[in-house]
């Protein structure tokens, strides 16, 4: 009985956490600009990180090596190392963006400077892991992502035109640049590896075994499954608030009026303290996701759970990565501007560090009688195909839409 | 052991991790010294020097500038075949890392890690 | 020519090519129809968002910081959107009088929601904020009408 309600409540931290600033900026925009166009695209993003994550969680629990050490391991040492400059160039952009949007909610809610935010965000930040055990950190996080609910509930206080709602995820491709600009936009915010990357090394770190399968498939499926629906919910309430008026969400806090208009200053303080979390789980992950990484494919020792002295060199580029962050998020540039670009890099990226998981989940020689089954590898393939073809249309059309310009 | 299974056993023990004798992560098989004929395993070797020799000769002249040449020791270490206890999802050593002069990059006694604030 | 002598002929001409690219590509600032349609799209956008925010506090429910916050954002972008516009110079000289009113729009919502910066928690300011605010919109929306009408 407790270890299911310890499940389950792993996976309401997983549904809380499952949101970032990318998501909430590319969710955002797609309503705005194209109402329930999009959620299609929503949709496949989701299935496509419960895909991968359910894999990566898989392979590091029957074959104990997390992703960096799939990827040097099944690639060598060029293509590996081609893949961690890539991965860490994201990972450290999107901590920057992350540590951006802490600041910027901070300053909607309390009248102080926003470098100065930045800076305060990263010392709890780093008081936060010194602090509170591993699980506790992503369950504090994904609780208050659960503030985000208030979504959902503005959805139904807004009673959309459900059929209009409905055509929406029925695949449909305009022919407009920008559209397809926000179909990999909104697909690679939802399918962030930094994400699926954090999640392996933390089934490491947890000690999982085949012992951990079934929970590992019912974190990805239903824990991401479930997040999703925020996401799905930030274009429907985005669509139907701001599509009419013409309203372009260039600002974070542009995402919390829907709410606001719902369910006045309690849906604002709602909608704001939500995304405050999110973003703040979301800078955790990405800073952690950047160290392990690294540590991985060189083969540090490393681990939340060794500590400093243990892991000091896994520790000291945790720190470094944090300092990059903070230097990015303080350099002027719009966070909303660092995201479009984290976001369209991440998917560039993905086929790299995706390709060698998905070939390691699938072999035999590793995985014995838990490598992919039918279904698990048809989804599996089907995915990196979808991947390949956005990953190759990502930079031009950030370039022919102006990222999201138009 | 067969022609074909050094191969293949080289092919999975290229890259992997290493652990000591207490599991403590030490490095990863850079590159694998063969000697004989027919050749053997005769020995792993691990180091930041040695990266350059794993990439393409376009980018091995500025990997080198990096890493610095081969200082056998230092940033290029040799462990002896005879060393090794078993193989699963890491290289399995016999003895501690200290004993190989292995994992001196995370031991707390190195000059860069005692100038962190928490030692 | 010699072989090197016509590789230097190709260069330069690839070079003399590539900048006046990058010159005739950047317009050097020249506000074609379109990006003045945009511009003023864009400030119709503002003032419809500023509206929200507005309409937020004129019913006493937002908090003031994020009114404040928000407020001081839009009316940046619309400053800025203001500048943007009257620094270029015009492809087409018919669209100069449009241009002159997309500035003055902006300016006026830029002025607007510098009201709201400053009185956030005020009611009345709210309702008159928003107010204006759809006017201006209505302005804007009126100039977008004017150039679709104008170009072919």
């Amino acid at each position: 009985m407790r270890a299911i309600l310890k499940i389950a409540l792993g996976i309401i931290a997983a549904i809380g956490g499952f949101l970032d600033i990318g998501d909430l900026v590319f969710t955002t925009q797609a309503g705005a600009l194209f109402r329930y166009d999009l959620l299609w695209a929503v949709v496949l993003g989701v299935v496509g990180i419960a895909v991968y994550a359910e894999m990566s969680g898989r392979v590091a629990a029957v074959s104990g090596r997390p992703v960096f050490d799939v990827i040097r391991m099944r690639m060598g040492f060029g293509m590996g190392l081609a893949a961690l400059i890539a991965s860490t160039i994201v990972n450290v952009l999107t901590l920057a963006a992350e540590l951006g949007g802490i600041a910027i909610v901070l300053e909607l809610l309390f009248d102080a400077p926003y470098s100065m935010f930045v800076v305060a965000a990263a010392i709890a930040l780093v008081g936060i892991v010194a602090l509170l055990p591993f699980g506790g950190i992503e369950r504090f996080f994904g609780y208050g992502g659960l503030l985000l609910l208030v979504v959902v509930a503005t959805v139904f206080h807004q009673n959309p035109d459900w059929g209009e709602v409905g055509r929406g995820f029925i695949p449909s491709i305009d022919s407009s640049t920008l559209y397809l600009y926000f179909v990999v936009g909104v697909f690679a915010a939802a399918l962030m590896p930094y994400e699926v990357h954090f999640y392996s090394s933390g089934a490491i770190e947890e000690r999982w075994t085949e012992e951990n399968l079934k929970e590992n498939r019912l974190n990805a499926i239903v824990g991401y499954g479930v997040g999703g629906i925020l996401a799905v919910g930030l274009v429907i309430v985005s669509g139907f608030l701001f599509h009419p008026l013409g309203v372009e969400p260039d600002n974070l806090g542009t995402v919390a009026l829907p709410m606001q208009g719902a369910f006045g200053e309690t849906g604002l303080l709602l909608a704001l303290g939500g995304m405050l979390f999110c973003v703040g789980g979301a800078a955790i992950d990405s800073s952690f996701a950047a160290s392990y990484n690294l540590a991985q494919f060189l083969g540090w020792e490393w681990g939340r759970y060794q500590g400093p002295r243990k892991a000091p060199r896994f520790t000291a580029s945790w720190l470094v990565f944090l300092l990059l962050g903070i230097a990015i998020a303080q350099s002027g540039i719009n966070p909303v501007d660092i995201t479009e670009y984290s976001v369209v890099l991440a998917v560039v990226a993905l086929p790299l560090t995706y390709l060698p998981v998905l070939l390691i989940a699938g072999d035999r020689s590793f995985m014995d009688r838990y490598a992919n089954g039918r279904v698990a590898s048809f989804l599996g393939w089907l995915y990196f195909a979808v991947i390949v073809v956005l990953a190759l249309a990502a930079i031009p059309l950030l370039l022919a839409t102006n990222a999201g310009g138009g | 052991m067969k022609a074909e299974g050094d191969i293949y056993v080289v092919h999975r023990l290229l890259d992997e991790q290493i652990c000591d004798s207490e599991g403590k992560r030490v490095g990863r098989v850079d590159d694998i010294e063969l000697s004989g004929d027919p050749p053997r395993i005769t020995a792993l070797l691990v180091g930041e020097g040695l990266y350059p020799r794993r990439l393409p000769r376009s980018l091995a002249r500025l990997a080198r500038r990096i890493s610095g040449p081969e200082v056998w020791g230092k940033n290029a270490l040799r462990i002896p075949w005879e060393e090794v206890d078993e193989l699963t999802s890491t290289v399995k050593l016999r003895k501690k890392a200290e004993e190989l002069g292995l994992g001196l990059g995370d031991d707390p006694d190195r000059w860069i890690v005692r100038r962190l604030p928490w030692n | 020519m010699s072989a090197t002598g016509r590789k230097r002929v190709r260069s330069a001409a690839l070079l003399t090519l590539l900048v006046a690219l990058l010159i005739g590509g950047s317009g050097c600032g020249d506000l074609s129809n379109d990006e003045l349609n945009r511009g003023v799209e864009s400030l119709s956008a503002l003032a419809a968002q500023g509206r929200l925010v507005a309409n937020g506090v004129a019913r006493d429910a937002t908090k003031t910081t994020y009114a404040r916050a928000m407020a001081r954002t839009l009316s940046e972008q619309a400053e800025h959107e203001a500048e943007k516009l009257a620094d270029a110079t015009l492809e087409e000289p018919g669209t100069a009088d449009q241009r002159h009113a997309a500035v003055a729009v902006a300016e006026e919502i830029s002025g607007l929601l510098s009201t709201l910066q400053t009185f956030p928690g005020d009611e009345r300011h709210g309702e008159l904020v928003e107010k204006h605010l759809g006017e201006a919109g209505e302005k804007a929306d009126a100039i977008v009408a004017q150039l679709s009408g104008d170009a072919p």
